[in-house]
């Protein structure tokens, strides 16, 4: 088996062999260590190592793509060879390879890896497990089960090489725990869930996981629906990047100029608050989604996508600036197993003042939601937002009492318009999205 | 694959550090995938999937690991780490291991392998022009093939060795329309465990008409007022509440946890004598269905409920020994890259005695949701949530407009007595379920179905 730097050497030499001017070649290599914990003792240990090749070659204005999980020689023939045959068929698409980036900083800069993770054991991670399950377990005496409980670390590396004489090697990893909790109290069961996901090992805080999801779960225990209508919500800093998130494909021009985007010909209009600045940001420390180059070799800069209120532009990659005429702006994402597509780095929404309390407080009534359940009501296209959600009500800025069996219902697009306030703080885990609690009018409740 | 030397040092080596069960499982898939967008070819990929898994078991401990390199030293080292993550343990017996042949009960009519590319392409811009001829409120149409051909090898030191091919084909057809009040999307998706024949005897212009039909429909509608009402659930993917809600907590993963409402619950009533509900893996040709399971047991039928009354548990090993009950033939995994936990295959309620005319006459004011869009479910609660794709408003006993926007959610156990009328119009859809073990290809399926009350969230 070849290693990583042989492989892509390999691919470039079987284009150079063939004649084919254009190719290029991504390669991912993963590695995870986890482990599982339940009633006192380890449950599950799970050890790995993947790797991928995806090679894309480019002749005639056609893109042909092929991957394979195994690096041999023989393998990697194969699936060049796929590629160019899967070229012959592709409707032309006029995209050409950037040329390289001189003088490029040294990805580390980023601040997406940390070598000290690497050398975290089983054991290490089992120890927090059990720590954060001791935690959890002292927290209510209404647990029923932890169902799920887990710590582990994860390591990525990617490497992009093009016959333009772009090389990027790029290398992401994190720790994380996670503890989901079932409590019961009657017939009334509820289950907490906390996620803690960092670049530095803190076992002391990543110890609290199992008591917060706890009390998550304990605070909605006694939850009843509230009664149909109009009703300010607030989304706290975990709910609002899991909502919003899921709409940002608007932002894409490949969307727009395949009818999917609402935001087709609205460059220029106010399509959100004034007070409003959206930045995607490729090069914030420690960003989840940080690069120095996108999956096509382009050098993508900080652009705001929204800049006080008013719509200010488009994600291209390659394909979609060719045909928009305007150039990449560095969004191509891809792995080893697919194509192109666009993609956001890291979007920023600023922080304001106000903590998720004093946005609870700012309505005479509200609902804070808390929790969100599924996403398959919400459509990327439309806007439309149609979901579950659990939370609390709140009346003169005091809690009143925890809420479920409700659904909101609302719209991304109007949402924008109608952000009354923002909290003061992002949600503490590795993200790609940087968006504070936010206190939103228009939303309909069914109960 | 792996040779028989290098699988039985594993085993040997799983035996050594102290397991007392050593699994391994080797895959090697080949997958394309087309797809046209925008009236252009926009996708052409191939690729090729392949590592091995080794699972160590020592009691009730799991121990995990995968490597796409098939270097059989690199192997013996991973199984080795498995070992050292591993508490001290009485090593378990090493049977010789006895190739078994696995009967293939899903015919491959014509091997995917004999047919063009250009073919699948030509395929793809008929479906798309058949969607587009239904108006030009049509803004857009993607249209895709998938197709995927794996070979595994299970081998366990319990002497077992088996290996099993399994291909699967499937389209995906979405269509958006917009008439002025946003775009809004209809989409077909079906697929098969079996060859190329499956794309041939497709019915393109019905598939064409299903999506363009239901995006058009969504694009006139208006939002419904949502709140507690009757819902009549339509045939086929409407299964897909059944699955999440109730399918997954009935998997022994969620059951020996103690993290599903159904836990000890069998022999007991879960719902009114009308409902029936299986899980059949041995359903020829079906999407969800399978020769073997991923631990190598062969599968099975499995009636889950009966009558209204709780029956099996879907289980794998683990789950198996842990709840106590026998193995179901449901382990399943994504890849080489999952160990396996007890999953659902072709999973349906049973078709029942009503029509949906009765169904629909019985309500004065409620939601015919006709086809369901994607949910999610918590098992330990039951708590579920679901998109309706294409829905009606009913009133006075009669299907009115069109409706969008409306979400389905409540408990799976607090619905299932709801239910009180099923018809017998059975339909079984294809899907991707995903959960701990990654995504695998299942089948949901119902008759149209009427439950009594459920909150619909609206506008």
């Amino acid at each position: 088996m070849l290693d990583l730097q042989q492989t892509v050497d390999h691919v470039l030499l079987l284009a150079e062999r063939s004649g084919l001017k254009e190719v290029d070649a991504l390669i991912e290599r993963d590695e995870a260590l986890e482990v599982e914990i339940r009633d006192g003792k380890v449950e599950k240990v799970e050890q790995s190592t993947s790797l991928g090749l995806g090679v894309r070659v480019l002749r005639n204005g056609k893109t042909g793509l092929a991957s394979t999980e195994r690096l041999d020689t023989n393998a990697i023939e194969r699936a060049f060879q796929s590629a160019l045959e899967n070229s012959d068929l592709q409707d032309p698409t006029e995209v050409v390879l950037p040329e390289a980036t001189n003088g490029l900083a040294d990805p580390e800069s980023l601040g997406t890896y940390n070598s000290d993770l690497e050398k975290l054991t089983s054991k290490d991670l089992a120890d927090l497990g059990l720590a954060i399950e001791a935690s959890a377990k002292n927290a209510d005496d209404r647990i029923s089960t932890i169902p799920y409980l887990g710590a582990s670390r994860n390591s990525s590396e990617v490497l992009l090489v093009n016959s333009k004489g772009t090389r990027y090697h790029q290398h992401n990893n994190s720790v994380g725990a996670y503890c989901g909790a079932l409590l019961q109290d009657g017939e009334a069961r509820k289950t907490g869930m906390r996620f803690w996901n960092q670049r530095n090992w803190n076992p002391d805080a990543a110890q609290r996981t199992g008591e917060e999801a706890v009390r998550k779960g304990a605070d909605l225990l006694k939850a009843q629906p509230i009664p149909s209508g109009k009703l300010p919500i607030v989304l706290d800093e975990y709910v609002a990047p899991r909502l919003l998130g899921m709409y940002f494909g608007a932002f894409s021009a490949e969307s727009a100029q395949k009818g999917m985007s609402r935001l087709k010909g609205k460059l220029g209009e106010a399509i959100a608050i004034p007070e409003l600045t959206l930045l995607d940001d490729p090069h914030r420390i420690g960003g989840n989604r940080s690069r120095l180059l996108d999956a096509e070799g382009v050098p993508p800069q900080p652009l705001p996508l929204i800049e006080n209120g008013e719509f200010r532009n488009f994600l291209y990659h390659v394909e979609s600036g060719r045909k928009g005429k305007h150039t990449s702006t560095g969004h191509a994402g891809r792995n080893y197993t697919g194509g192109v597509s666009t993609r956001t780095h890291n979007l920023v929404w600023a922080t304001s003042d106000s903590t998720l309390e004093q946005l609870c407080r700012i309505p005479e009534e509200c609902l804070l939601v808390t929790q969100l359940e599924g996403a398959a009501g919400c459509n990327p296209i439309s806007g439309d937002i149609s979901i579950g959600v659990q939370g609390f009500l709140y009346r003169n800025g005091a809690r009143v009492q925890p809420v479920d069996s409700i659904t909101i219902a609302g719209n991304f697009f109007e949402l924008l318009k109608n952000v009354r306030a923002a909290g003061n703080a992002y949600q503490p885990n590795l993200t790609h999205l940087f968006i504070p609690a936010l206190l939103v009018e228009g939303f309909t409740i069914s109960g | 694959m792996l040779s028989e030397s290098t699988v039985s040092k594993i085993l040997d080596h799983g035996r050594q550090q102290g397991a007392d069960f050593t699994e391994v499982f080797v895959e090697d898939s080949v997958s394309s995938n087309l797809t046209l967008l925008d009236r252009k070819i926009d996708e052409i990929n191939s690729s090729n999937s392949f590592g091995v898994g080794v699972r160590l078991l020592c009691g009730d401990d799991v121990y995990y690991g995968y490597s796409s390199d098939p270097d059989e030293a690199n192997l013996l080292r991973l199984t080795a780490n498995l070992g050292q993550s591993q508490r001290e343990g009485q090593p378990g017996a090493l049977l010789p291991l006895q190739q078994q042949a696995v009967e293939d009960i899903h015919h491959i009519a014509i091997n995917p392998e004999t047919i063009s590319k250009s073919e699948r392409v030509e395929l793809l811009r008929q479906l798309d022009e058949l969607t587009r001829k239904h108006g030009e409120a049509i803004l857009q149409v993607s249209a895709g093939m998938v197709e995927k051909h794996r070979v595994v090898l299970i081998a366990n030191s319990e002497g077992l060795w088996v290996e099993d091919g399994r291909s699967y084909s499937r389209m995906r057809l979405s269509a958006v329309a917009e008439k002025g009040d946003g775009p809004q999307t209809g989409m077909e998706s079906p697929g098969m465990l079996g060859g190329y024949e499956f794309f041939q005897n497709l019915d393109l212009e019905e598939m064409a008409e299903s999506a363009a039909t239901s995006a058009l429909k969504m694009a006139d509608a208006g939002y419904i007022d949502g709140g507690t009402m009757p819902v009549v659930l339509g045939n086929g993917f409407g299964g897909v509440i059944f699955h999440e809600a109730c399918g997954h907590p009935l998997e022994t993963e969620a059951i020996r946890k103690n993290a599903s409402p159904f836990c000890n619950k069998v022999g007991e009533a879960v719902g009114q004598s009308i409902l029936t509900a299986i899980d059949d893996g041995t359903i020829a040709n079906k999407w969800g269905s399978c020769n073997v399971d991923d631990e190598g047991q062969p599968t099975q039928r499995t009636v889950l409920i009966e009558n209204g009354i709780l029956k099996n548990y879907l289980s794998d090993r683990i789950g198996a020994r842990q709840v106590g009950v026998a193995q179901s033939g449901s382990a399943r995994r994504e890849s080489y890259k999952f160990s396996p936990v007890s999953r659902m295959r072709n999973t349906f309620i049973a078709p029942g005695p009503n029509s949906m005319d009765e169904m629909i006459g019985s309500i004065e004011f409620g939601l015919y949701a006709k086809k369901m869009g994607g949910g999610s479910v918590n098992p330990g609660t039951g708590e579920f949530n679901f998109a309706v794709q294409e829905g009606y408003a009913i009133r006075n006993g009669k299907l009115a407009e069109p409706v969008r926007g409306a979400t389905l959610i409540g408990k799976g156990h607090e619905v299932l007595p709801k239910i009180s009328m099923i018809a017998d119009d059975l339909e079984l859809a294809a899907g991707m379920c995903g959960a701990a073990s990654g995504w695998v290809p299942t089948t949901v399926g119902q008759p149209t179905l009427k439950i009594d009350s459920i909150l619909v969230g609206g506008r």
